[in-house]
């Protein structure tokens, strides 16, 4: 019975790199922060990752465990290349918003829109810690003190 | 219902879950969401076959419960700090089940290599572009409710097959030799495990460990010009025309 028992480990590994994969391209498809897009990229390949371990123990063969080695060092390599492109497509327009870049889209294609949104009910005040003031106050200069949006 | 329906309605909930999860500019129905996914989830991991040992099958069902919650989460949560926390929650649960493959090395190196400095990079450049955390468009998404249905169509054909091809009577998969458990204690699941892969990766791949050395020097190199050269743009002390500034330095 030890051989049933693999498969029905391999079956429910299987699901869950399904589900890791869909989740992940529900996400990629819906979200419109870059940065969240890569992270539903990277689930992606988590889900492939558990994908070929099952299979790697299921076939007592190592071709799958060396394979996520490679996955991860690809994944390495994307995140470097593709969070290079995101500061500097931030720093281009101030925004990691992926729908200040429609003009990209199709001749024919007519413009997205975005719709008015409602105040979040959600937004409360941000409360951040105080401390009580210790030692000589230290000199600001004035160009400090205004707010930068771009760092 | 057979087992083929109730996976289906299984992801069908979890869909429309998904779908009431996404930011769509209002919260209302978040809540409901969370409780059809969660049902969902409930009835996916009810169908599944259960592992032999009630240990063994808990600690599964937990492991692929926080990965699959985290992913959920990350997907589904607006502030993309959190999603990137999640997202981290994720592949701790993923080098669980790595481990409890008996995969040691890979658990490691996912917590290390992923978690340790692919997320934290992924959190740095966050911080770096969205001081201030809250943006309108984290409170929108696209079509949410066609990419939620793309995803369930994603899931359920991959589950399906899964369950077609694995449940037929027979043997599964045809292999030259038939492989027994003490096959796999002799090599994936031997004590000197890490050893074996490094053969492995050392032997048959070593042109492949080189590849993948030079792929990330080139990322390296590539990352660092990309920067450079949109910092040399902004600061304009990079003449573009090359031509003219090879005719000023000649004179006339």
């Amino acid at each position: 019975m030890l051989h049933d028992q693999e498969i029905v480990l391999l079956n429910n590994y299987l699901f869950v790199g399904a589900l890791l994969f869909g989740i992940g391209l529900v996400g990629f498809l819906a979200r419109r922060n870059m940065i969240v897009m890569f992270l539903c990229v990277e689930m992606m390949l988590q889900g492939v990752s558990v994908s070929l371990v099952a299979w790697s123990r299921y076939y007592n063969d190592f071709g799958g465990q060396v394979l996520v080695i490679f996955i991860i060092t690809v994944a390495a390599c994307e995140a470097a290349v593709a969070l290079a492109l995101v500061t500097t497509i931030f720093h281009r327009r101030g925004s990691l918003d992926i729908a200040i870049w429609q003009g990209l889209r199709e001749a024919n294609q007519p413009p997205f829109v975005d719709q008015e949104l409602p105040e979040d009910p959600t937004d409360r005040p941000l409360i951040f810690p105080t401390l009580p003031p210790a030692g000589v106050r230290p000199e600001i200069p004035p160009t400090e003190t205004d707010y930068r949006p771009h760092v | 219902m057979s087992q083929q329906q109730m996976f289906m309605a299984a992801i069908i909930l979890g869909a429309l879950g998904m779908w009431l999860m996404l930011p769509r500019g209002t919260a209302a129905g978040r809540m409901a969401g969370m409780v059809l996914a969660a049902v969902g989830l409930g009835l996916f991991c009810s169908q599944i076959p259960r592992l032999a040992g009630v240990v063994a099958d808990s600690v599964f069902l937990i492991l692929a419960g926080i990965t699959v919650v985290g992913a959920a989460a990350t997907v589904s949560t607006h502030s993309p700090v959190y999603a990137a926390i999640w997202f981290g929650m994720t592949l701790l649960g993923t080098a669980g089940l790595f481990l409890f493959q008996g995969a040691q090395f890979l658990a490691v190196a996912t917590v290390v290599v992923y978690a340790g400095a692919i997320l934290v990079t992924f959190l740095f450049v966050l911080m770096l572009a969205q001081p201030r955390g809250r943006t309108p468009y984290d409170r929108v998404s696209w079509e949410a409710m066609l990419s939620a249905s793309v995803g369930a169509v994603i899931v359920g054909l991959l589950t399906l097959t899964v369950v077609s091809v694995l449940s037929a009577p027979g043997p599964v998969v045809e292999t030259s030799r038939r492989i027994v458990q003490s096959d796999r204690d002799a090599n994936i699941l031997a004590d000197e495990h890490v050893a074996r892969l490094g053969q492995q990766l050392f032997g048959p791949h070593l042109i492949a460990v080189e590849a993948g050395g030079t792929l990330l020097l080139a990322a390296l190199v590539g990352a660092a010009v990309i920067v450079a050269q949109e910092k040399l743009n902004r600061s304009g002390a990079r003449n573009t025309n090359y031509e003219t500034s090879l005719k000023d330095e000649k004179g006339p």
